[in-house]
């Protein structure tokens, strides 16, 4: 027995001393980072678990994920951010945000600009330092049904469209079957035309899905209308909303509201509703985020029919914006979290990303893998092309959200453009000082 | 003397972890707040400078705290009236056999043990116009209706708080009228009351205690609705359905502005604050 004993004794000293001989060459610094969930937070585990495998080993740096809430991250990383905490290691941010959240992040240094798109690169620098690193760039497509746009060159289609538009726009407008080269006009037309209260034979019940809930990303979708009619949010540094083009882009979507070439219920919808609406065949077009395109290219009445144009109007222009990673200032792992955040500015950790569902701001990635998502082509395109973004500075994130809900009344006829539009002039003005 | 210094101790003893418990989680949090209150304290800058009573006027002066107040206290009082109706017809009809009546009352009970959160992203689901089962069910009987559409979403709102919370509702009441004598009702229908005058003479009165605290807690707790709103419509179209909550919410974490929401939140506690003990005089609460 008490040989037994001794035995145990020995077998478990032996065990902890190999334990305490072998843990050195294993000890590797924890790296934790906030993602969102959906494929960003699922595209960049795949990169984690690649790193940690591999080059995290030699760097003796081990990265955590952690996947918050996707409607709150950034309110959660704003308590986290105001108390100064060292709990993460890495922020999740995005270029409309990264002038709110400087104060709380390292600049990072020996970023390859050259490799990313810049739009992408050029919105997370603030006073020129590099503030953050870009993951995914967003844009926004104009989504129509080709099937449909196609269906408008017969003679009895133009001749109805005519007497539509007199109709709903009091413009007697001829169909343009370019959707690219439309003007608000036609996409109004459009929309009315495919819309059953006035044209009872539309195969879809409305020509226009619109996201018209108060929400701030729902502005961002907006500005591109602003944009396309030559408005902007500030003229010579001055607020630039209660101008004609301002009024006329708060007409736009309050006439898709009033005329109901939308349903009633859009002034409750946002992202996931939009494609709900077009996929279940409910509505002909939408203004929508690129992320769309490959849910509706593959699901329900969209599938195989679903064409990309770029934002109607005059001057066209998307916005654009790169969602991203910084570096927390009150980290207590600065030197781990740098090595991990090399590795993710390099071509072969964003392949993985793309890979795995990611839409990486690098148009070298983006260009070898348009055969598997066609619209990557016109993220590298049209982010050249028209993208643009405000750059309102530090408080452009509340600029975003107070306009929603300024303007989100007039979008939904409950406002008139003229109420609503020196309100959201003095909200520019306040926010901007 | 030396036994009621030792009694002092004891007190001070016992007391103790409640008055820590109190210092930790009530009051230190308060004069957190209300130091924030009185601060510039934005997320987009990296100092907090004194703001003196900036944050106050700002608020006093907002025509979108006021909009939020009058909604919260609008959705508040008519949630609670609804609630309270249907839980008390709910609880009459449960105080007396029927076949099946365990299961039925399980099945009552089910909305109130969900997160409103979850109930909230199921509505969003299933109420949806193009892929929602409820509307697509109507649509078979040729009910085109969107149910989220602007001029129906406060009825759409009070109706989806009322099927979570009416079961709330209805355990209270049905929980008082089985502590009502069965006696009484039998005397009542000696002297031949009918249904009706049972319930108004007989039930209501007695219930009277426990409606009151139904009344009360419904009240504070729909004062306090943030989710179910806020994944649903956000407080809009524009401000028409935020709640002060959602507005406390946005100012801090959306606007990044940690003065002005702190200054909302102290505002609100003082314009409530004197209602409190009304409120208990008049529900005849015997807090002693």
């Amino acid at each position: 027995m008490r040989l037994r004993k001794l035995f145990t004794a020995a077998i478990a000293a032996s065990a902890l001393v190999a334990g305490m001989a072998i843990a050195p060459v294993y000890a590797a610094t924890e790296v934790k980072m906030i993602l969102w969930p959906g494929p960003e937070g699922e595209a960049m585990q795949k990169v984690v678990d690649a790193y940690n495998a591999g080059q995290g080993k030699k760097d003796g740096v081990v990265v955590k994920q952690v996947l918050l809430s996707r409607d709150n991250t950034f309110a959660k990383e704003a308590a986290l951010m105001k108390a100064k905490s060292s709990e993460y290691d890495i922020y999740f941010t995005a270029s409309y945000l990264v002038g709110q959240h400087a104060p709380y992040l390292s600049e990072i240094k020996g970023v390859k600009d050259k490799i990313y798109l810049k739009a992408s690169i050029d919105g997370l620098k603030v006073n020129k330092k590099q503030m953050a690193l870009p993951l995914d760039t967003s844009l926004h497509f104009m989504y129509y049904r080709t099937d449909l746009v196609n269906s408008l060159s017969s003679a009895a289609n133009t001749a109805k469209y005519k007497q539509i538009s007199k109709t709903v726009l009091g413009k007697e407008l001829s169909p343009n079957t370019n959707p690219e080269t439309w003007s608000w006009d036609d996409a109004l037309a459009t929309a009315a035309f495919f819309t059953q209260k006035y044209n009872p034979d539309s195969p879809t019940k409305y020509g226009y899905a619109l996201p018209a809930k108060n929400l701030l990303y729902n502005t961002m979708i907006w500005n591109d209308v602003l944009w396309g009619l030559g408005g902007n949010w500030y003229a010579n540094g001055k607020p630039n909303l209660n101008t004609a083009s301002g009024k006329a882009a708060i007409d736009v979507y309050r006439t898709i509201y009033t005329k109901e070439l939308t349903s009633p219920e859009s002034s409750q919808w946002e992202y996931a509703e939009t494609n709900a609406a077009l996929t279940s065949g409910n509505a002909m077009m939408a203004l929508q985020w690129n992320a769309a395109y490959s849910e509706l290219s593959k699901t329900g009445a969209t599938s195989g029919k679903v064409g990309i144009a770029a934002p109607p109007g005059q001057g066209q222009r998307t916005h654009v914006h790169a969602l991203a990673v910084g570096l927390n200032k009150f980290s207590k792992k600065q030197a781990a979290a740098q090595k991990w955040m090399k590795y993710l500015a390099t071509v072969p950790a964003m392949k993985d990303y793309a890979a795995a569902g990611g839409v990486p701001s690098m148009p070298e990635i983006l260009n070898t893998m348009v055969s598997t998502n066609a619209s990557f082509a016109n993220i590298i395109t049209y982010a050249g092309k028209y993208g643009y973004s405000e750059s309102a500075g530090a408080r452009e994130f509340d600029i975003y959200a107070k306009l929603a809900e300024v303007l989100s009344p007039a979008w939904v006829g409950q406002k008139t453009a003229d109420e609503v539009a020196s309100a959201a002039d003095a909200a520019l003005k306040s926010l901007r000082k | 003397m030396i036994r009621q210094r030792g009694d002092r101790v004891s007190a001070v003893v016992l007391a103790a972890p409640l008055l820590i418990f109190l210092s930790t989680l009530v009051v230190w949090p308060i004069y957190l707040g209300i130091k924030t209150s009185l601060s510039r304290d934005l997320l987009s800058e990296f100092e907090i400078t004194p703001a003196g009573l900036d944050n106050f006027r700002t608020i006093l002066a907002a025509s979108d705290f006021w909009l939020a107040l009058r909604f919260t206290i609008l959705f508040a009082i008519v949630v609670t009236i609804v609630e309270g109706l249907l839980g008390f017809a709910l609880a009459l009809v449960f105080d007396r056999k029927f076949p099946g009546k365990r299961t039925l009352f399980s099945m009552v009970l089910i909305p109130i043990m969900i997160a409103p959160s979850l109930m909230a992203v199921m509505y969003r689901l299933i109420l949806n116009e193009n892929i929602g089962i409820i509307p697509g069910f109507l649509q078979k009987f040729g009910l085109d209706i969107s149910i989220f559409d602007k001029r129906y979403v406060f009825f759409t709102l009070v109706a989806l708080d009322a099927i979570q919370y009416t079961s709330f509702a209805f355990l209270l009441v049905y929980a008082a009228l089985q502590n009502i004598p069965q006696q009484i009702y039998e005397s009542a229908a000696i002297d031949g009351a009918r249904y009706r005058q049972v319930i108004w003479r007989i039930t209501l009165p007695i219930l009277k205690p426990a409606l009151a605290i139904i009344a009360m807690l419904r009240l504070i707790d729909s004062f306090r609705t943030f989710d179910t709103i806020y994944i649903l419509t956000g407080g809009g179209p524009g401000t028409s359905t935020q709640t002060i909550g959602i507005y406390i919410y946005k100012t801090a974490f959306i606007t990044g502005d940690f003065g002005l929401a702190s200054a909302a939140s102290v505002t609100l506690v003082l314009l409530l604050a004197p209602l409190m003990p009304k409120i208990i005089k008049q529900f005849r609460l015997d807090i002693k």
